[in-house]
């Protein structure tokens, strides 16, 4: 085991001295100005915050308050007895009776 | 640290650059181009260098109303450039355009040479980078690309797991749940090969 790890340390040494010598790249001049064209293209930059900035500032912080707004809302349409669910149901076995009424006559 | 007079500060040229002047922009641009190009070189295959960092100054450029000047321009820019860089393997691997080639008989001599050898010369005394560059890359394309970037940043670089979340904009334990499990595999892969 201990010729593998210090064969595996000595790789891992020679990766990393080739990792750093992938530092030297140059860019040819023209790469400049192509960069600043693109720049340009985009126009003045935008200094007011855009409606998207804003939303991820402020949804957060609003996190709190529509949790508790949920919890008060399915409070109050227990209290007063709103079920959806058994309402729909009901409408549709209605519906279907009058469906199977409907298709005798 | 005073500026010198007829240089204007970056906090200056910022400034005039999010009043309309887009020209004013080129002076960040020549002056922390070679930074930039540094960051990109060593995360990105050579031939998509000029690309990306051009991509980096473009981000740069449309996120400049959002530079606080908590820190310095220079370490808020190396953050987008890492960030561009994962964008890069993000889509990469998205696109299976990742070049997955296993390693020839050249790499596995090189290595079993390499590695017998006792001496302590570095890698360049003994030539034969380009096998070495190759396993890297070999490497770290099996990895995914958070783990290549945490790879990248923490074992390669040396970065603390402080300052690699902080480039990559990611929360401290993720970046060490990453770096685990990256080493790890890594670690795997290399033995593997080493054994083999």
């Amino acid at each position: 085991m201990k010729p593998l790890q210090k064969k595996y340390e000595a790789l891992k040494k020679i990766l990393r001295e080739a990792y750093f010598e992938k530092e030297h790249a140059e860019v040819s001049e023209q790469w400049q100005v192509n960069a600043m064209r693109r720049i340009r293209n985009l126009g003045p930059v935008q200094s007011g915050p855009s409606f998207f900035m804003l939303f991820e500032q402020f949804v957060w912080r609003l996190t709190p308050a529509t949790c508790l707004l949920i919890i008060v809302g399915a409070i109050i349409f227990l209290k007063l007895g709103f079920f959806p669910d058994y309402d729909v149901l009901t409408l549709f076995i209605n519906n279907a009776e009058e469906l199977s009424l409907a298709q005798l006559f | 640290m005073q500026n010198h007079p007829s240089r204007p500060s970056d906090s200056e040229i910022i400034r005039r650059v999010i009043d309309g002047d887009v020209n004013s922009f080129e002076y960040l641009l020549k002056k922390y181009q070679d930074h930039v190009l540094r960051i990109v070189t060593k995360h990105i295959p050579y031939n998509e260098v000029e690309e990306m960092a051009q991509e980096v100054f473009v981000r740069a450029y449309q996120a400049l109303p959002g530079f606080k000047g908590q820190g310095s321009f220079k370490q808020w820019l190396s953050a987008i450039a890492v960030r561009t860089c994962y964008d890069f393997w993000r889509k990469r691997y998205r696109s299976r355009e990742l070049p997955m080639s296993d390693l020839s008989e050249n790499h596995q001599g090189w290595l079993e040479k390499t590695l017998s050898s006792q001496s302590d010369k570095s890698f360049h005394e003994k030539g034969r980078e380009k096998e070495a560059k190759e396993m890297l890359d070999w490497a770290l394309s099996k990895l995914s690309a958070r783990g290549r970037m945490v790879i990248e940043l923490v074992y390669l670089e040396g970065l603390s797991v402080k300052e690699a979340a902080g480039l990559l904009g990611w929360s401290v334990s993720n970046v060490k749940v990453r770096s685990f499990r990256s080493r790890k595999k890594l670690k795997t892969l290399l033995t593997g090969v080493i054994s083999a």
